[in-house]
Formats: structure tokens, C-alpha cells, sequence
């Protein structure tokens, strides 16, 4: 660590003996390499930061994949590829890999849409348009294991607000009965869970739209109305293609924070019953209680994921550029 | 901006550098010149961390005693609290073992050869005192290498008011009556629940083994081979299933922790709910059912009660890296006299692990009695290398079997789980 935060020290200056006598001559080779690695103090620190809070990271993780633990944690040796064997042998693997698309897909398309529409009105002149901007901002701004906690007290089969709200209307029979507990059932706790994601996705989506949508100049809506466009027609052929570049990056990062999402999921059901709501991220997580390996093997899947989602994400901006 | 990177990697490496030199420390002699010798011990908490019932309390306590008769040796307590309770896996990894453990159970520690045998820190006139059925529990190949510490019991704790407003006579003996009598209560209406049944991760191994027990199932068959899909456990899955279907405990088994019951419970809202002494002073701090608005009965099997009750322990394990055998020696022996584990059980509503003090807390508690009356013919945990791996699987996913999941999928997965991460 020290040597690459003060990389070359005796090359930087001259040298005692012999090295002085090179560096006078000019365009010497040390001279060159002198150059070469003048800009190495500079930018040696942030490089010396990304390889240790990110490279080493990932290359612990694979590793980690490759070495069999104990389940005490203590590292047995080489595992060869029997943690992804045993991964891939898993009879609930399937099933969660379905459910994250699942997952990634509805969240971000549903937030999408709304955030269209929300970004839509927020940019219009409207009174308290002030008020409803700053609202929007609170389910961001407060922490995601806060909100998803609100909204399990809300789900209590016993006494919870959305409970309790369903039994005045009459759609619960019973407090404590079947069909009070949401979050029992598969099906209808993802489906929450994919509520609390769009809820939580929502407000920094729209403003991320907003901004698009507020660099959008005003004279091509001019010259689209001249053209006797309608609402509908400006909308499609203009407001859409401007907003694009907004949309692709609001769409990748919505992509992989839906992705490696983990409070919502955790909080409200843990996965459970089994796995039967969980995502890769989940699914990870409770395998490291049973085998840490095979836990990593998992992470090697998930980071393999998102390596792809980065690709085609570049890929798309090259051809969006390209087009502009 | 480069000036914040660069003295943020500076950070980076004097953190590094923090790091290493923590690890190093802990290899340090403990016995200084003059001759005292500092063990260590790390204990789990019972109660709350700072508050006046935690364990850290109980331990300085005898920590001090043990000082005071022993001057040339000083206990040094750490406690931490249950619910971080990883970071003792951590410590073990990082190979800071503490010279004391309390918690955990030996066999794992024992396969990686991190212990003591327990006839090196213990002389044989304490370990003699141990109650058999759990000092059996912790031999590995037929050694011992650690002892109980604590001990509790596990029974059912039944609602008397909701018993009486359901015109229900007798706690239930048999499966039948016990789904009878939890459509009754669950017919009261007010959300209330008949059988709380927590197969949620926290301690589903727990519930399902009682119920398991009911109909002579259990983790493994007579010969100590694991027989998690036996037909009598698929049988007990089966029903357990109907009981779920009609509603007659509280809607989501595979999700509800224990303490979400308990606490339920407590509140006066279950009818009846797998519970331990570790549940009356829930109850009393509730403040809604009195001493008299509750009872305990044994655990209804299949065609008759349980005959022999799941019984749980926390053990003592030493570790060998320190070389302080004597001295651990002599503290385990000051520590296990009977006032001391009665005071804990006293403190904590949980049992002894001695003969000599379960005789004498018999005497004058009698809750603790009745509990107590149940151990010596108990049924404890499986005490394979691989069981604290197994039960997080089951903690898991043995929930799903009572919901829809056919159980004897559920239970041919956890089998065959078991049978091949030996």
C-alpha cells in the first residue's frame, strides 16, 4: 500500500552516484519513465482505492467460491467446483431465478410507468406543486428497513391499519384467520413486496424523469404544434425520444438497485414460507447460514447478472449517442 | 478531491494496520511474571445488555468470588447479547477463542479440534453431579468436551380464561382433542388463535421436534441414524397440515417466529402454545393474564401425551489454545456450585443442569418442579458434527410442509440434506 501511494520516490528526483549523471542527460530512459510515471502520484491514490474497495472485494468472492469452509468458517482447502455443483443442484434454484426476473421486470416496469406519469405533473404549473414535490421526496429520503417495517405493522393479521381497513370493508372475515395474513401466502406477499419496491423506486425515478423532462426545449413543442401535432402524437414523437437518455439511466440504476434489493424481501417475509418469495440476493444470504462456498458460488451468479445488465445497458447508450 | 483520496487511503491503511495489530495482541501470554493468569470468558446474554438482570452481571458476580478465594487468577467477562451472537463465529474464525465459552454446543468446536476434553477442565466430582441425560449429549465419538450449563424443558402452556369461555373442561391429551378443543377457542371470534404453532426460522427444530415426539418420530431412529421422512414424521406433517387448513392455529406457521407467539400469547390471545419457563416472565411483564389464568400440561401426542419431553441445554466448552486446563479447571468447578446455578435459574426462569441443585430447586419452586420432573426421561437435539448446520435448513424450510408443500418432499429434502453434508 505504501509503495504504490508514493510510487518511485528515488526516481522522481535525482538520485545519489551514478543516477544523477543519467538524469542530466536528456531523453534518457529513466528520464522517460520518469514521465511515463509522473502522473502515478496523482491518480495512485484513487486507483489504490478502487482496487481495495473494489477489486479485492471481487476477487475474494471468487476465491471464496472456489474453497470449501467448514461450518465453522474455517477454510478446508480447494473445493474445486463443487460449491457450483451443489448450487446448481438445489431443487428451489429455478424458482428463485424465475422470481428475480420476475421481480427485477414488474418492479422497474411498474415504476417506470408511474414515474412517467408523476414526472408528467410535476412538471406542470400547479398550486402546491412545491408541497407535493417535497412529499414525493419522503419515501426516499427515509430509510427502506424503516418503510418496509411500517408496512409490516400495516400487514399484521391481528391489529394492522390495512388489516383492520379490509375488516371494516368486510373483506376480512376474521382477525388472525385465513385470508388476514397477506404475507403467508406466496403469492400475495411478493406481490407486496413488489409494492413496497415500487413505492420506495418511485420518487427518485420521477425526479430523475423531471429533470429530463425540464431540459426538454420549449421551442420544439412550439414547432410540433405549428405541425398541428396532437397531445398524444407530441408526446410519442417528441417528449419520448428527448427523454431517452434520462430514461436509460433511470431504468439501469432502478435495474440493479431492484436487483440486489434486500430489506424489503428480508423484512417482510425473509424469503419465506421456505423460499418461496425469495430473490438470488435472498437466496444468498440464507444459503451462507448452511454453506458459505456455496453462498460465494451464489454472489459469482448474481455479480455474472450484473456484469450482463451493465453490457447491454452500454451497448444501448453507444447506440442512443450514436443516434443524437 | 486527490487530497481527500489520498488521505482517505491513508485512512484505509492505518485501518489495516488497526486491524493486524488487534489480531496479534490476542496472541499474547496471558500469565505475567508475578504468576496470575487472566482466563477469558465470553458468555451469551439473557437478559439485557446494561440492564440489572444481564448476564454480564451473573458472571462478574462469580468472576469476583472466584478472584477473591483464588487471587492469582481473574476471570475476565464478556458478554454478548443473543441476537449478535455471530460474531462469536467471527471471533472463532478470526481465532481469538476465548479460554471459556458459554452457548454453544461442543461438537462442532470438538471436529476442529479447538477443545479441552471435559475431564481436563472439570474434576469428576462436578462432572458426576451433571444430569445425565444432557452430559450424555456431549460426547463426541465417546468423549465428553463440554458440559451443560443451563437447561430447560419444554411443555404446553394453555389459556385458563379462553379454556373456560370455550366451555372447554381439560387441557387436551391426544392430537384429536388438541384440534378440537383449537376450533373452539378460534370459534370465540376477536382474533383469537387455538394452537400457536411458530414453525417460523427462529425455532421451527423445536416445535417440530415435539410434535415429531407425539408420534414417536424424532430427527433420528433408535440406532442415532437420522430418519427425518420416517412415515411417523410425514403422518405428523400430515396433520399438523390439516390443522393449519382449518385454521385452528394462527395463518402463517412457516413465517411466525416463537417470539411472535409467546408474546401472543402473553397477550391472552392463543389458547394453547409450545412454551418453556423461558415464557413466564413474558407473561408477567405482558400483565394480562395473572398466575392463575394460565397452566402448563404436557405436550399431547398423537394417542396419548408425550411420555418423554423435549429438553434443551446451553453448554460450557473450553478452549485449548490458551494451555490455562488448570486454571479453567478450577473456575468451572467454583462456578457450577448449586447456589450459583440456582441463582441463574432463578434469575432467568430457566432450569439447572446439576442433580444436586435440580433436588434442591425442586424443593422450593414449584413450576421449576414440574419442569424439572420431566427431564431425567427427556429427549434432547441429535448431537451429530453436522446438526447446527442441519437446523438452519430446517429452520429454514420445514415450515413449508404445513402449508401446501407436500411434506414428504419437505422431509426427504432436509433428509437427504442431512445425510450428505456429513
Amino acid at each position: 500500500m505504501t509503495q504504490t501511494t508514493h510510487p518511485d520516490v528515488r526516481g522522481a528526483g535525482p538520485g545519489p552516484g551514478e543516477a544523477r549523471v543519467v538524469s542530466h542527460r536528456p531523453g534518457g530512459p529513466l528520464r522517460r519513465l520518469t514521465r511515463a510515471l509522473a502522473p502515478l502520484p496523482w491518480i495512485a491514490p484513487a486507483t489504490g482505492l478502487i482496487l481495495f474497495v473494489v477489486i479485492w472485494p471481487v476477487v475474494a468472492m471468487f476465491q471464496t467460491s472456489g474453497q470449501h469452509y467448514s461450518s465453522l468458517g474455517f477454510d478446508m482447502g480447494s473445493a474445486g467446483w463443487k460449491n457450483f455443483t451443489r448450487l446448481f443442484a438445489e431443487a428451489d434454484l429455478t424458482s428463485v431465478m424465475v422470481r428475480t426476473v420476475v421481480w427485477v421486470v414488474a418492479v422497474v416496469t411498474i415504476t417506470m410507468l408511474l414515474s412517467l406519469g408523476v414526472a408528467q405533473l410535476f412538471n406542470k404549473q400547479f398550486p402546491g406543486r412545491r408541497v407535493a414535490r417535497w412529499a414525493l421526496i419522503a419515501p426516499w429520503a427515509a430509510s427502506v428497513v424503516m418503510t418496509t417495517l411500517v408496512f409490516r405493522w400495516m400487514l399484521d393479521p391481528n391489529n394492522g391499519a390495512i388489516v383492520v381497513f379490509l375488516h371494516q370493508l368486510g373483506v376480512v372475515k376474521d382477525f388472525n384467520g385465513t385470508g388476514s395474513n397477506v404475507l403467508a401466502n406466496p403469492v400475495s406477499a411478493f406481490c407486496w413486496e413488489i409494492f413496497v419496491a415500487v413505492f420506495v423506486s418511485v420518487p427518485f425515478t420521477t425526479y430523475a424523469l423531471l429533470a429530463g423532462l425540464q431540459a426538454v426545449p420549449a421551442d420544439v413543442y412550439e414547432a410540433a404544434k405549428l405541425d398541428g401535432a396532437s397531445a398524444f402524437r407530441t408526446y410519442l414523437s417528441v417528449t419520448l425520444p428527448l427523454l431517452r437518455p434520462a430514461l436509460l439511466v433511470a431504468a439501469l440504476i432502478n435495474v440493479m438497485n431492484v436487483f440486489n434489493s434486500f430489506p424489503i424481501i428480508y423484512e417482510l417475509t425473509g424469503g419465506g414460507p421456505g423460499n418461496q418469495t425469495a430473490t438470488t440476493t435472498i437466496f444468498m444470504y440464507t444459503t451462507q447460514q448452511t454453506n458459505i462456498g456455496e453462498a460465494a458460488a451464489m454472489s459469482v451468479v448474481n455479480f455474472g447478472f450484473i456484469i450482463v445488465i451493465v453490457l447491454l445497458f452500454l451497448r444501448a447508450s453507444k447506440w442512443n449517442s450514436a443516434e443524437d | 478531491m486527490k487530497r481527500r483520496l489520498l488521505a482517505l487511503s491513508a485512512i484505509g491503511v492505518a485501518g489495516v494496520m488497526a486491524l493486524t495489530s488487534c489480531s496479534s495482541s490476542s496472541t499474547s501470554k496471558a500469565t505475567t511474571s508475578d504468576g496470575t493468569t487472566t482466563i477469558k470468558l465470553l458468555a451469551p446474554d439473557y437478559g439485557t445488555a446494561g440492564g440489572p438482570d444481564s448476564s454480564q452481571t451473573y458472571w462478574q458476580g462469580i468472576a469476583d468470588a472466584f478472584h477473591a478465594a483464588n487471587p492469582k487468577i481473574t476471570v475476565k467477562v464478556q458478554t454478548i447479547a443473543w441476537a449478535n451472537w455471530d460474531q462469536v463465529a467471527t471471533l472463532i474464525q478470526d481465532k481469538q477463542y476465548p479460554d471459556i465459552l458459554v452457548g454453544d454446543a461442543p461438537q462442532e468446536l470438538a471436529a476442529n479440534g479447538l477443545l479441552y476434553p471435559l475431564t481436563d477442565v472439570m474434576s469428576q466430582s462436578t462432572i458426576s453431579n451433571l444430569i445425565p441425560v444432557f452430559a450424555k449429549q456431549e460426547e463426541t465419538s465417546g468423549v465428553a468436551y463440554g458440559a451443560p450449563f443451563t437447561t430447560s424443558a419444554r411443555a404446553m402452556f394453555y389459556n385458563k380464561k379462553l379454556f373456560a369461555a370455550a366451555k372447554i373442561a381439560a387441557p387436551p391429551k391426544t392430537w384429536a382433542d388438541l384440534q378440537a378443543d383449537a376450533a373452539k377457542i378460534k370459534a370465540l371470534g376477536g382474533g383469537n388463535i387455538g394452537y400457536g404453532l411458530p414453525l417460523g426460522p427462529e425455532e421451527a427444530q423445536g416445535e417440530s421436534f415435539m410434535w415429531m415426539l407425539g408420534n414417536n418420530g424424532g430427527y433420528a431412529d433408535a440406532s442415532g441414524k437420522y430418519a427425518i421422512n420416517s412415515a411417523a414424521n410425514i403422518e405428523t406433517f400430515n396433520f399438523l397440515t390439516s390443522l393449519v387448513k382449518a385454521g385452528d392455529t394462527q395463518p402463517s406457521p412457516a413465517t411466525t417466529d416463537r417470539k411472535t407467539v409467546w408474546s401472543d400469547f402473553a397477550a391472552g390471545q392463543v389458547g394453547m402454545v409450545g412454551g418453556s419457563g423461558a415464557l413466564i416472565p413474558i407473561i408477567k411483564t405482558a400483565g394480562k393474564l395473572q398466575t392463575t389464568d394460565w397452566g402448563v400440561a404436557t405436550m399431547p401426542g398423537k394417542t396419548a401425551p408425550l411420555t418423554s419431553a423435549l429438553a434443551v441445554h446451553d453448554d460450557i466448552t473450553a478452549f485449548k489454545a490458551g494451555g490455562h486446563a488448570a486454571e479453567v479447571k478450577q473456575f468451572l468447578d467454583f462456578a457450577y456450585a448449586d447456589k450459583y446455578q440456582i441463582q441463574f435459574d432463578n434469575e432467568y426462569n430457566l432450569l439447572p443442569a446439576t442433580t444436586s441443585a435440580s433436588t434442591s430447586l425442586t424443593a422450593s419452586d414449584p413450576v421449576a418442579a414440574g419442569f424439572l420432573a420431566t427431564v431425567p426421561t427427556s429427549v434432547v437435539y441429535p448431537n451429530t458434527a453436522n446438526w447446527n448446520t442441519l437446523k438452519s435448513k430446517i429452520q429454514q424450510t420445514i415450515g413449508t410442509g404445513v402449508q401446501g408443500t407436500d411434506p414428504s418432499k419437505v422431509l426427504g429434502g432436509l433428509q437427504t440434506f442431512a445425510t450428505s453434508n456429513q
